[in-house]
Formats: C-alpha cells, structure tokens, sequence
C-alpha cells in the first residue's frame, strides 16, 4: 500500500469513527485537520512496509518476562476516602454517574 | 550548583548544611524565569533524614507520582490532581534522605519532543531562552542545566531525557528497561517507558541510579535482581574497550557541528586507548515509524482510564449520556498532540489494521533488537549524536513528522529496551550564543555499569560538562 492509496483510504468518515472509538468528541474542523495529520503520518510510517518481515516473531516487549504472579496476601490497600477524594462528583460515599441503564441515546 | 560528591563533603565536614543547601535552591527555583517548575514544595518542616543523598535537591517531573503536591502530567486533565501514593523511586529517594523540591513540567503525558506541548506553558531553555530544551522532561533538563536541583528525574520513551538532556547540555540517563521500577510513573506506553536521572556529570547520574534501581514486587517488569553497583567502577581504565560507530548515524540529516562533534568525540576515544570498530544499524532509518506505531498504540489503551468519572477532568455539560460524557470530558480534558497519539494509536490497533501496522511494527521491533545483538557482539558501546542538530527555536518545528524525527537516534534504544545515555561533547555556534551537542552512547541490556564507566572516561577527558548557561542571579 503506497502513501497515496494510503490518503485515499484515510477518509473523514473513518477518523469520526476512529475518534468515536477513541471517545473523543470531535468538531468538523478538529476531524479535518486530524485527517490531515494522520495521513502525512501515515506516508512517513508506511516505510515499515517496505521491510521483510516474513517468518519474524512479533516482539511486544522488550525483556518477554512471562506474567509474574503475587502471594495471595492481603495487603494494605487505598481508602474509600482516598479514592473519593479525586473523584470530580461525589454523592455521599459514591461516585456520582450519570444513568447508565435506560433511557441513553 | 555544586556535583552531589562535593555537596555531601561540604555538608560532612560542616562547611554547610542540608538545610543551607536546599533553602538556596528554593531560592533560585522561585525567581527561574524558564518554566522549568510547575510547583515546588519547600516544606518548613523538613526532616533532613540521614542518608547517601541528604541535602542533595532532586526536581521530579510530573508524571511521577508524589503524595506530596500535584501530579498533572502537564494536562488539563489532571489538573490539580492528588496522588495518593508515592511512586517507587519517591520511596527511595525520601529513604536515602534527598530533598525533593518539586514538579518539572513536561510535554503532555509525556509526548513531545520539545516541551511546548504543556498544559503550563511552553519551557525554555536556559542556554537561549527563545529555543526548546527538548522534551518530553523539557523541565527537569533546564532545571539541572540552570543550576535549579542537583538532580531531576525523567522519563524516557523514545529520548525523552537523553534529548532535552542533550539539548540543555547536561547527563542524561536511560537505565535499561526493567532496572528502574516504573511504579507511579503515569503509563504511557508501557513497553517502552523508563525513569531515568539528569544530572550535571555522570557521577551524579550513577550515584542517584543506584539509590532509585532495583526490583520492585509493584513492577511486574523490575527485574529481579539486586540493585547493580554503577559507582564503583567509574574511574576504572577504558582501556581495550570497544567502541562502535556507524555511518547510520553520521549523515547529512545532522548539521555539521553535530557531526564535527561526534568525530572530536571518537579522536577523544581513541586516545584513551579505546578501540574503535565499525558498526551497521541500517534500521535506524525507521526506528520512528515504528515507534509511532507501538507508542501510540500503547497510548491509546492505557489512557483510556481518563473517563472523567473516577478522576480527572469531567465536561461541565449537563445532560450527557455516559458515551458522551467520556468523549466530551476527554475532548476538553487532553490537549492536540494527545488526542492525534491516541486516534493514531487506535486506528492503528482497530480492525482491519491490526495486522498491517501494529502487529508489523512488533516484527521490525524484534529485527531492530537482533540488529543491536549482532553490533553489541563486536563492540562493548554504540557512539553517535543523541540528536540531529541542537536546540531549535520555539515554534520552529510546527509540523507532527519534523518534530518526531528528533527522536530518529534515540527511539531504538526504547523499542530494544537497552540503555543509553546522552553526554555533553560540543557546542555549536548560534549568533554568538553556543548551544550544546550531545554525544549518545547504547549499550547492551543490564550492561549499565560499563555503559556509566565508557561515558565517564569521556568526561573526565574534556570539560564539556563544566559548561554552563548564565546564572539566573
């Protein structure tokens, strides 16, 4: 795929979506220009086409440490006003949300 | 602005004390006119606990997390935000007696590569205050350079200390990943992220190092081993060691007191009876495009936790749903450069795309680690410029690619996740005022001693490192 076929792809149509999946409210103006953006980003990062990588592992990290496992042990732990203290709404000792069930757009 | 050495002999023998030592430096920090600090934090009260580092002051930049202050990330995000815990490498420096003296600002959630993108303001540097000092730790590199702390923490993805150390004409340090824990350090891409130490000498960097490093059972990815010993073999002879250079990184995309320097540099080597060998890094060239894959990929999924509901910004707007309480909250919240890093960094994971570009990008990051392995078997150091050319001036690089092609020597040592540091060696002239080089050196992983000791000898060679901006008073 070259940079060009690349631009043509890159649509505002697939940024709005990409910024809905990014939960980023976007204006017109703002898609346009990140468009922009990400397709003259996309032409320089699309050089890593050009490189064999048949029969290369992916390496998605850099020491491949395997999960490392804690004892199960309580320890000591943030308390509920801890927590509440940055939380931007706070209803008694909850954190205040709008209706998640229901009526939603 | 005395070395940490010097300050804790003057202190031992009674010549001053802790409480002398950080009081001047509150004093500098409140009048600096950089915008190097986003808080500081002279605590009346302070303790002054006994230990390797007591009245040593340490800047700390602000995507570390300290119970005391604010933690912003230099994002409206996170705009006056309380951490209720201390990272790993706050523990140990309030342990070993340091003063920490405040929060540097930096390059929103640490993307940047020149610390204009700041929710605070853009930073200058200290040795021409209408240019960059680099970034994303654009603050802890002035700080240090500007004489502010003895030391100042950073964070390093893809050059973020070694660049604006190189920029401020200072030490800067990428331990290798999993020496140093990154527990409260704010995820950025996780991968990749490495606290490391400004400093004004090497020795500095080493003796701090040893304080922060070791494992930590909160970072699954510490490594589990003992703290290593990077001081002791400083003054150690150089002698036999091997040094690799490569045209890779002595092109025409440097300016030419960039690539002058590094020559000098080599001379500099040879004469300490180092050997010199040719080495080959050809993926150097597309060390950035597939860091802007994995980074932002990474970006994008660990700041997903910023929804405005637990903490953080949250939008004003009344009558939102939760999809558009998150979307507005994050919309106003993060700045241009975050919002363009996670968009990328999504498409780039979505469906569709996965295979082309992330997953692809996690090849070429395996050739670019076996590419470091087959150099590191004929040479101990890789030599080369941290960066292209030196400071630039503010404003100057308005384009995302001109501004992420800084990062084109140091992004690899991230994807590889072996250390680096980046030394003084040079000034170039500008309109009479001199900027600084630096000279960047890699080495393989967990080969941070010799790394330190290589880049010592060079210091104790030249007086680059002696050099400093004009004192603010």
């Amino acid at each position: 795929m070259d940079a060009n076929e690349k631009n043509d792809l890159l649509t505002k149509e697939v940024v709005r979506h990409v910024a809905k999946l990014s939960r980023l409210a976007l204006t017109d103006n703002e898609i346009e220009r990140a468009k922009e953006d990400l397709a003259s980003i996309f032409s320089h990062i699309d050089k890593l086409k050009e490189i064999d990588t048949s029969g290369v592992e992916p390496l998605d990290h850099p020491t491949e440490l395997l999960n490392r496992d804690r004892d199960d042990e309580v320890g000591v732990t943030l308390s509920q006003q801890q927590v509440l203290d940055n939380a931007p709404a706070v209803r008694d000792v909850y954190i205040d949300v709008p209706k998640v069930l229901g009526e939603t757009s | 602005m005395n070395s940490i050495t010097t300050t804790r002999k003057a202190i031992q023998s009674g010549e001053t004390t802790a409480k002398e030592v950080t009081e001047n430096c509150f004093n500098l920090i409140s009048q600096e006119p950089f915008n190097a600090f986003h808080e500081m934090w002279n605590d009346e009260k302070q303790a002054y606990l006994e230990g390797p580092l007591s009245g040593i002051t340490v800047g700390v930049k602000d995507n570390i997390v300290t119970k005391v202050g604010t933690t912003t990330c230099g994002s409206k995000m996170l705009d006056g935000y309380r951490s209720p815990f201390n990272a790993t490498v706050i523990d140990r420096l309030i342990a070993s007696g340091a003063t920490l003296v405040g929060k540097t600002n930096c390059d929103e959630f640490a993307m940047g590569s020149s610390t204009e993108h700041c929710a605070w303001g853009a930073v200058q540097n200290p040795w021409s205050t209408d240019r960059v000092p680099g970034g994303s730790s654009g603050g802890s590199a002035a700080a240090v350079a500007a004489g502010l702390c003895h030391v100042a923490l950073g964070s390093d993805t893809g050059g973020s200390i070694r660049q604006p150390a190189a920029l401020c004409g200072i030490v800067g340090y990428k331990p290798t990943y999993g020496l140093v824990s990154r527990y409260g350090l704010v995820a950025f891409a996780s991968s990749l992220d490495q606290i490391g130490v400004f400093s004004r000498c090497v020795r500095d960097a080493a003796i701090t190092t040893e304080v922060i490093a070791g494992f930590d059972p909160n970072d699954a990815t510490s490594v589990e081993e003992e703290a290593p010993c990077l001081v002791e073999s400083l003054d150690d002879s150089i002698a036999g060691i091997k040094i690799g250079v490569t045209r890779d990184f002595l092109t025409d995309r440097n300016d030419p007191e960039v690539n002058q320097a590094i020559e000098d540099a080599i001379k500099v080597y040879e004469q300490l009876g180092a050997t010199i060998v040719d080495v080959s890094l050809p993926l150097t060239d597309v060390g950035v495009s597939t860091y802007y894959v994995i980074a932002p990929a990474e970006a994008s999924s660990n700041l997903a936790r910023y929804d405005g509901i637990r903490y953080g910004h949250r939008t004003d707007k009344v009558g939102l749903d939760l999809f558009d309480l998150y979307s507005h909250s994050r919309a106003e919240g993060f700045g241009d450069e975050v919002k363009r890093r996670i968009l990328l960094g999504t498409y780039v994971l979505s469906s569709g795309y996965y295979d082309a570009y992330y997953n692809n990008a996690l090849k070429v990051r395996r050739l670019i680690s076996e590419e470091y392995a087959s150099a590191f078997e004929q040479c101990d150091v890789i030599l080369g410029p941290t960066t292209p050319t030196p400071a630039f001036k503010i404003g100057a690089k308005s384009n995302p690619i001109s501004m992420y092609l800084c990062d084109v020597y140091t992004a690899n040592t991230n994807i590889a996740g072996i250390c680096g540091i980046s030394i003084p060696c040079g000034f170039a002239k500008n309109d009479g005022k001199p900027l600084p080089i630096g000279m960047h050196l890699q080495g393989p992983a967990f080969s941070d001693a010799k790394l330190l000791q290589i880049a010592h000898a060079f210091e104790q060679a030249t007086d680059f490192h002696n050099q400093h901006p004009e004192p603010i008073s």
